[in-house]
């Protein structure tokens, strides 16, 4: 096992799965407790959107991932805070716009692009050092950002208009969390794949919500899940030659299951006094 | 009279093409105890909202802590401890009690400052205030309706509010459980000289409780002493002739006097 660490190639894949792992993992407490499951989904297919236009135009497929995960969480924001529409539909016309615009641009390219492929379907085993240094530098923001601010995005999780209220101001932490959840897709986006990353965002928070009641515990634990699967998924995938992205998620599906099984919310339900 | 704390002035809210409330106008000294009352969507809620600087007046003006509700500022905002109905708290979120009733310093801490021990401190006086202190570590979805009532009057209180808004607080909580969160209330009024708006359908609960009410439909009916609101006249233009006062001075539908 040991001697895998001293591949350069190995050395980067770990290091990116365990930023990865840790960046979704705790995003993923405040997008489980407010809601916002499938306006992460979305994103992730925007996101795809835009690495495919940047392949037709010969852009930075990152930096136009960014601009439509962006543009879409601030859409779905947007249109939550005017309340014009359910945020389950106007994300389902967002996210089925994006996909159709990725399925255009993928038809415009005219060849096989396999490099494409890789962002929708996760390639951790082929980080290169560029690669590494961006998902670190976003990683590093996002959590840096997560902890000055985490009072405040717990608050606005529990309920944002107390929070309002209370004199937090919780409409600008709501769009700074969307923005962190667009950044965390695209920092995501070549290990886990456009299909999958948001399993790595939703999965180790829902299996700490089944083992704690605490939210600071929820989102150590949630951490600590999304690294093991992250750096285990990625082991397994080199071991038995089997692609990435699935190692990781369905990985930490087991998990999930496995923590719902023996949740001490579930074995030792505690009723109202 | 003490300087108003809050103040109505001819004001109006609503959104475009629907009015919650109509020329409003109203003054509320420090340390009043104030009970709202009117039929379901009499603008009592809309009141709520526009103390806590979430509506701004369509017409009129409303000054709040002597500012402008529409220019109301975070550290404005956290002088105003807020109960809100019972319905639109997620009562399973994976938070401890201590955790919940800390959130209520987050507004005057301001950004990127973490909690101090005095932080705690705060929460856990707040906490034994309400009668509490012993379940902070439980998870807040194992206590029950009126343990939770009292978790969040203590995370209201932990902001050191100058005013309390309570939004229908005894809303489904039994009977006992009710007594007592209306007790409690009336207890922190009276040791903490808080400035309280309480929202509520329960007249007899708190009639004898409060030191004005005031009732609401769309427009201010009346305000007043429990004994000046509470006239028959009064209550039937807002409610309809089949809510009677009693001999005993209770407010009840007329079908059930009857029977």
């Amino acid at each position: 096992m040991l001697e895998l660490l001293a591949y350069d190639f190995m050395q980067r894949s770990l290091l990116a799965a365990a930023l990865v792992g840790s960046v979704c993992s705790v995003i993923g407490v405040f997008v489980v407790l407010r809601g916002l499951a499938f306006a992460g989904a979305g994103t992730a297919h925007a996101a795809f959107a835009g690495v495919t236009l940047a392949y037709l135009l010969g852009l930075p497929p990152l930096s136009l991932a960014i601009v439509f995960g962006l543009a879409t969480v601030w859409i779905t924001g947007w249109v939550e805070e005017k309340g014009r529409m359910k945020l389950d539909v106007s994300i389902g016309i967002l996210y089925t716009a994006t996909m159709a615009l990725a399925i255009l641009f993928l038809g415009l390219m005219k060849t096989y692009n396999p490099e494409v492929y890789g962002y929708l379907f996760g390639s951790v085993l082929s980080v290169t050092k560029e690669e590494l240094l961006t998902i670190g530098g976003l990683s590093v923001g996002v959590l840096g950002t997560i902890l000055l601010l985490s009072k405040e995005l717990y608050f606005i999780a529990f309920d944002q208009e107390m929070a309002a209220a209370s004199g937090v101001p919780a409409r600008q932490i709501f769009y700074l969390l969307l923005t962190l959840v667009a950044l965390t897709v695209v920092i995501a986006l070549k290990t886990v794949g456009a299909i999958l990353v948001f399993a790595m965002i939703l999965i180790p928070a829902s299996t700490a919500y089944q083992l704690t009641h605490s939210l600071s515990q929820m989102t150590l634990y949630s951490m600590l899940i999304g690294v093991f699967c992250a750096v285990t998924g990625v082991l397994l995938s080199y071991m038995f030659d089997l692609p990435s992205g699935p190692s990781i998620v369905l990985l930490a599906t087991a998990i999930f299951f496995l923590a719902v099984c023996c949740s001490p919310k579930r074995l030792h339900r505690v009723h109202p006094e | 009279m003490t300087h108003p704390i809050i103040r109505f002035d001819h004001a109006t809210f609503g959104f475009p093409g629907t009015i919650a409330l109509e020329d409003i106008s109203l003054s509320i000294p420090e340390s009043e105890f104030v009970g709202v009352i009117g039929p379901n969507g009499s603008g009592k809620t809309t009141l709520c909202r526009a103390v806590l600087g979430l509506m701004a007046p369509l017409s009129g003006t409303l000054r709040v802590l002597d500012c402008a509700c529409e220019e109301l500022r975070c550290h404005h905002r956290a002088l105003i401890g807020y109960l809100p109905q019972k319905g639109m708290l997620d009562r399973n979120f994976p938070v401890t009690v201590l955790e919940a009733v800390m959130m209520g310093r987050y507004g005057a801490l301001g950004l990127f400052r973490r909690p101090s021990g005095k932080d705690r401190d705060i929460a856990r006086q707040a906490l034994m205030q309400v009668g509490m202190d012993h379940h902070r570590d439980s998870a807040l979805g194992a206590l029950s309706g009126g343990q939770q009532q009292r978790v969040f009057i203590a995370r209201a209180l932990a902001q050191q509010p100058r005013i309390l808004l309570l939004d229908e607080p005894t809303t489904g909580l039994d009977l006992t459980a009710q007594h007592s969160v209306v007790e409690l209330i009336q207890q922190l009024h009276r040791a903490l000289k808080l400035t309280i708006l309480m929202i509520t359908h329960d007249i007899n609960m708190i009639r004898s409780r409060v030191d004005r009410l005031v009732l609401l439909k769309t427009k201010l009916f009346a305000a007043g002493p429990p004994h000046e609101v509470l006239q028959p006249d009064i209550l039937s233009q807002v409610y309809g002739k089949e809510l009677v006062i009693t001999d005993k001075d209770f407010v009840i539908v007329e079908d059930y006097h009857h029977h």
